[in-house]
């Protein structure tokens, strides 16, 4: 095997700025300095960590420092050994601690039980299904939209990339794999002859492709427009869509350039992968070709019946036509030109029978007789073995036809309307158009976009995974680094952790462990009178002088209740699931992780659950990169009256009074630690049992006010 | 589309990146005004621009396409036979010749004004004179969802979340009432696009109710949980809330979700008065046929919708036969009309009447309305294709002439050709008598892209009193 293939030839810097003003598409008033690039597209040059020992040992914590200290900001003091057990848990793997961790972290005194936590909750597989759900917000993942062809078995998509992040996979890879199914050295192979050939993919990773195939639609366009779209936010930070209809006005973003990142894809089609094996498929086409059999006699016996009503239904009609549309009806279809064969198309509404035309001519007694035929055809189908099930999934691959066709600009982005004298050729902004197609147009695009030296793609990955541990990105709008979304607030601190997640092989997992076991997110969340100026400097947090409080997100939301309930089902991986749609009459027993519940589009129904619509999750159809969080009455309804915390309240109790017996302060204690991860102090304890005055009958009331504390929903 | 706007991917995305760069100012507002306290309304975000003429709006929309040809647009049958050139809608684009169906319907000139209405609706040609009958509306949209979607948002497409009508009107607006929603939808939709808030956000959307027991979901406790108890809880959840609240009180969410529960609370005690119907005279509920099998379910929703108008909702939507295309989608035969029609009729009728009796119908516009209308030919069958290029919405109350028609289709009612009305000019009439300029109403932080009102002339100025 030869590997290294990777003929990057990426070329960033210098460039840059040359690209820029060819591009011709900046604003007129350019501020001094116009030859500069842009902060987000200049190369990452790795700033010296600040030699603030005081603030810490971690960079992190001295990049912060040096921006509180300039506006006179104080950091608070670190947060409750218990709030932040909650905060990492909730944050890490979106599911709450169990009063056996929180105790077993009080106990550790040692100086790294902190660490130890984090570095479990990142082993975790759950911990995969929690930052899952935060990628398949950015890359659009949703179960179903009036489009998507790809519909059927694109969970498929989502196990692996779940499966990608436990596995730590490096960012590059991922990437990489979600383009072209497999990782750049992995594309082509040589024999001992001297033939070079394709490699075979990893088997699993056919599932990556998930992520372009979701985007095909019914259009021949769909899936290269969708995936430009997606790629270029997702990973490059760069919304180039406005570029689909006229020149970025303020980003160096050309039409030209987006119809050519969009010829990178045009070649590419959708294909359905049969995921039986021999076995199942070989029993299905039998099941089928029984079935097809006893169907055969009675669909000629029903044809035969109605033809002569058909025929005549059909000749009236034919009757009616314009005589020139006549003429060519009557041509027999093989004597039409193209252009009668179109006409004979179009018409072709008006010369349909419909079943419902023909019952109203037909005589009774035929109309019995048909009736009859198509109750025995109704039987067959549904006697008989069903057969095996015989799962799909759809991947993409190079159409090689396609791609020999050109490519062009659209007006308008109409993929009806290609300008014929404005041919495009495959390329990408940025590049100095020196590209290599060798391995494949997509190949090249990912080898230069996943280059270390691109400056977007690792500054775009570190900024995400900061917002998802801070709440707020370092630079705000976390899919535009562009020149409306203005500049980050920490520049030097964000090219430091774009350098060190480089350097660091691309790898994830220590980034997260990184930022979250900085001083700044140990941080307590309150501002007390102490902290008065600092609140009146600083009212937004931009310089992070305190820890946010924040509401959970839905999926946090849904685990916390039904995980007090000692309900929640952790099972990894599979398709999505209906909330409340158990098997006919039977209450299930156990409730599945909500970032496995189904969410999608529907133009005729609400596939998207109302839990997650209340909760603030999109159904998919567009990436998301930060969810919104309102906070509405509906919201509240669905805590007070709600079947599902009923049923939770309930199951809470039963749990208390098991684990408690009939010891009510212990089952207080208990209510509190598994639900808002802590004992409940003195004050809370007295308020508790008054309420309960003595009634073990009344702790699902209890459990019910204490799913319904603002302390239960948010975190600190 | 503006690239001055800081949209997103496809010039455009969703609301979640929108909501995050217009910042915690809008959030904080946006709940915090849901509700509107004494006097003022500080949940009004954009108007009024001018005084108002109306204060509420109900919204009739017909799911499917209603027929001009066989209600408010008589043609005659004179062209019956001939074939015209025509566009296909629904699945078929192409250009070809089609017949002219005969229309069986027969017209009747009612009231004053003499407006002819056709035999389906002969209890609105009663109130015909408080009517004004726009026969020359248009969309671009030949099919159902992608029609729904225009003539509900403005704009073509869901590339991006642009919000319902009614959540527009939600947000500019403001509820007078802090005890119900500001824009709800009383019925199944054609589309959940009708229900959205879009960026404007989930405060915003519409709340759906129901006539009947339970308006909204989740809005009872469950069965056994004695009131008593409940009340008790709730004030205990306060004292064991007060102390985080007061470690947080610089926190605006939560204060947001302070007033969520108390409007949540607040819901249960008024949205169960509102659908109570057992105060209204058995005369007021004949009124909107409560009393008869065919037009009960819809009399109910309509004498909700009153009830709703009168407690200060501002858009109250009502979607007939909605679910998939919709039931008014008559390709088979005209006739699967007449029990839409006759269901519709009286109550419709009932509800303006009633409207008019309690002195509400000069501020409350009541409109009715599909996402198109239909063909002269059909497609081979005794029912009518979908037609976008020409057809008819009617506008009652509110400031609005009645008695008129305005604006006409051609010889057989297939193109608007006399005053046509892209369908946003509805929408710029019904702001206009919100007292709301169109013009401005968009989110600056979105630019002009946002605006609801994208094409079209503005509002209809001659039916305007």
């Amino acid at each position: 095997m030869v590997s290294g293939t990777n003929r990057t030839g990426v070329k960033f810097g210098g460039i840059i700025a040359a690209a820029f003003l060819a591009g011709g598409t900046l604003p007129a008033a350019e501020p001094a300095g116009a030859d500069e690039p842009w902060w987000s597209l200049a190369p990452v040059v790795e700033p010296p960590v600040p030699a603030l020992e005081a603030a810490g040992e971690n960079p992190i914590d001295r990049f912060l420092e040096v921006e509180r200290q300039s506006r006179g900001l104080e950091a608070v003091g670190p947060a409750d050994k218990l709030v932040l057990l909650r905060r990492v848990y909730l944050d890490l793997i979106g599911l709450p601690p169990s009063p056996e961790d929180q105790q077993a972290f009080l106990a550790d005194s040692s100086p790294d039980a902190y660490e130890k936590v984090v570095d479990r909750l990142l082993e975790s597989e759950q911990h995969a299904v929690r930052y899952g759900r935060h990628w398949l917000d950015v890359l659009r993942y949703s179960d179903a939209d009036e489009r998507m062809t790809a519909a059927p078995g694109i969970h498929l998509w989502r196990d692996w990339v779940i499966d990608a992040l436990a596995d730590d996979v490096p960012y590059d890879e991922f990437v990489q794999v979600q383009l072209t199914g497999r990782r750049s050295d992995e594309r082509t192979q040589m024999s001992a002859t001297g033939y070079r050939s394709e490699k075979e993919m990893r088997p699993g990773d056919l599932f990556a492709l998930g992520f372009l195939a979701r985007g095909a639609g019914v259009g021949p366009q769909d899936l290269a427009i969708n995936a430009v779209d997606t790629v270029s936010t997702a990973f490059m930070g760069m919304t180039v869509g406005c570029a689909k209809c006229h020149d970025h006005m303020f980003d160096p973003i050309s039409e030209v350039d987006y119809y050519s990142m969009k010829a990178l894809f045009d070649p590419l089609v959708l294909r359905k992968v049969t995921l039986a094996g021999a076995d199942d498929l070989i029993e299905a086409g039998k099941v089928m070709a029984e079935r097809d059999e006893k169907r055969a006699p009675l669909v000629k016996e029903l044809a035969a019946l109605l033809e002569p009503f058909k025929s005549q239904l059909y000749e009236e009609r034919v009757e009616m036509l314009p005589a020139e549309v006549k003429e060519v009806i009557r041509k027999p279809e093989e004597a039409r030109s193209v252009a009668e064969q179109k006409i004979a198309d179009d018409y072709f509404p008006i010369l349909r029978i419909d079943d419902g035309k023909i019952d109203e001519i037909l005589p009774d007694e035929i109309r019995k007789q048909a009736g009859a035929l198509k109750k025995q055809l109704g039987e067959v189908d549904r006697s008989g073995p069903r057969g095996p099930e015989i799962p799909v999934f759809h991947t993409v691959e190079v159409d090689r036809i396609r791609e020999q066709e050109k490519s062009y600009v659209l007006t308008s982005g109409d993929a009806a309307r290609p300008e014929l004298d404005n041919e495009v050729q495959p390329g990408w902004p940025f590049s100095g158009g020196d590209y290599d197609f060798r391995d494949g147009r997509v190949e090249a695009f990912t080898d230069w976009l996943t280059a270390p030296e691109n400056p977007l793609f690792a500054r775009v990955a570190v900024n995400r995974m900061w917002q998802w541990h801070f709440g707020t990105g370092l630079h705000q709008q976390p899919s535009d680094f562009g020149k409306q979304a203005g500049e980050p607030t920490h520049p030097a601190l964000l090219d430091w952790l774009a350098a060190e997640f480089v350097r660091g092989g691309y790898r994830m997992k220590r980034m997260h462990r990184l930022m979250v076991t900085s001083r700044a997110y140990r941080m307590a969340s309150e501002s007390g009178p102490a902290e008065a100026a600092s609140q009146q400097a600083d009212p937004g947090n931009t310089w992070l002088w305190h820890f946010r409080l924040e509401r959970l997100e839905a999926e946090p939301v849904w685990d916390s209740i039904h995980a007090a309930a000692g309900k929640l089902d952790l099972a990894v991986g599979g398709r999505s699931f209906e909330p409340g749609r158990g098997r006919r009459g039977k209450e299930a027993a156990t409730v599945r992780r909500a970032s496995y519940m189904i969410r999608g589009y529907s133009p005729s129904r609400d596939l998207t659950p109302g839990f997650l619509q209340t909760f603030d999750v999109d159904d998919g159809r567009v990436p998301c990169p930060v969810r919104t969080r309102t906070v509405t009455a509906p919201q509240s309804l669905f805590l007070m009256n709600s079947p599902e915390i009923e049923t939770a309240s309930a199951a809470l109790a039963d749990r208390l009074r098991e684990s408690a017996g009939g010891d009510l302060k212990a089952a207080v204690d208990e209510a509190y630690r598994l639900t808002v991860g802590r004992p409940p102090d003195e004050a809370e304890t007295g308020r508790a049992l008054d309420y309960l005055q003595g009634d073990p009958d009344r702790l699902k009331a209890l459990c019910w006010l204490i799913f319904n504390l603002d302390e239960f929903i948010y975190v600190r | 589309m503006s690239a001055s706007s800081p949209l997103d991917s496809r010039g455009l995305v969703s609301r979640r990146n929108f909501l995050f760069q217009a910042g915690g100012g809008f959030l904080g507002t946006a709940l915090g005004g849901l509700w509107a306290q004494d006097g003022a309304i500080p949940d009004a975000m954009l108007g009024p621009h001018f005084q108002p003429k109306a204060k509420s709006v109900i919204f009739l929309f017909m799911c499917g396409g209603v027929s001009h040809l066989d209600t408010f647009d008589p043609k005659g049958n004179a062209h019956v036979g001939k074939f015209i050139d025509a566009i296909g809608f629904g699945d078929n684009l192409a250009e070809m010749k089609r017949p002219v169906i005969p229309c069986h319907r027969t017209f009747t000139r009612y009231g004053q004004s003499g407006i002819p209405v056709s035999d389906w609706f002969p209890h609105v040609g009663g109130v015909i004179d408080d009517i004004a009958v726009v026969r020359s509306m248009w969309c671009h949209e030949g099919n159902h969802f992608p029609a729904v979607i225009e003539t509900t948002t403005g704009h073509r497409g869901r590339a991006f979340e642009h919000p319902s009508f009614g959540s527009w009107v939600s947000h500019a607006l403001g509820s007078v009432n802090r005890d119900l929603p500001s824009f709800v939808n009383i019925g199944r939709p054609s589309s959940p696009v009708q229900l959205t808030g879009g960026y404007l956000g989930a405060s915003v959307s519409a709340t759906p109710f129901q006539a009947g027991e339970v308006p909204i979901p989740n809005l009872h406790p469950p069965k056994g949980t004695p009131a008593a108890e409940r009340d008790r809880q709730m004030k205990v959840l306060e004292s064991m809330n007060a102390e985080f609240r007061q470690r947080y009180a610089l926190n605006s969410d939560i204060q947001a979700r302070m007033k969520a529960y108390e409007l949540a609370a607040s819901m249960q005690l008024s949205a169960p008065e509102a659908v109570d119907f057992s105060k209204e005279p058995e005369h007021v509920k004949a009124l909107y046929g409560m009393d008869e099998d065919i037009t009960r379910d819809f009399g109910k929703q309509l004498l909700l919708a009153r009830r709703l108008a009168e407690r200060g909702v501002r858009f109250i939507q009502i979607c007939h036969s909605g679910g998939g295309n919709g039931g008014w989608d008559a390709h088979g035969d005209m006739k699967s009309h007449e029990p839409l029609c006759r269901a519709t009729d009286k109550p419709i009728a009932g509800l303006i009447r009633d409207l008019k009796q309690r002195g509400m119908l000069d501020d409350t516009l009541v409109v009715w309305t599909s996402e198109f209308g239909r063909t002269p030919w059909s497609q081979n069958t005794t029912g009518r294709d979908h037609n976008p290029k020409g057809y008819t919405s009617w506008m009652a109350g509110g400031g609005i002439k009645g008695g008129i028609i305005h604006g006409a289709t051609d010889e057989v009612g297939y193109r608007a050709v006399e005053n046509p009305h892209y369908y946003s000019d509805l929408h710029a009439t019904i702001l206009h008598q919100l007292g709301i300029d169109h013009t401005k109403m968009f989110i600056p932080e979105l630019g002009p892209v946002s605006r609801l009102v994208e094409d079209g002339h503005g509002p209809i100025r001659e039916i305007i009193a």
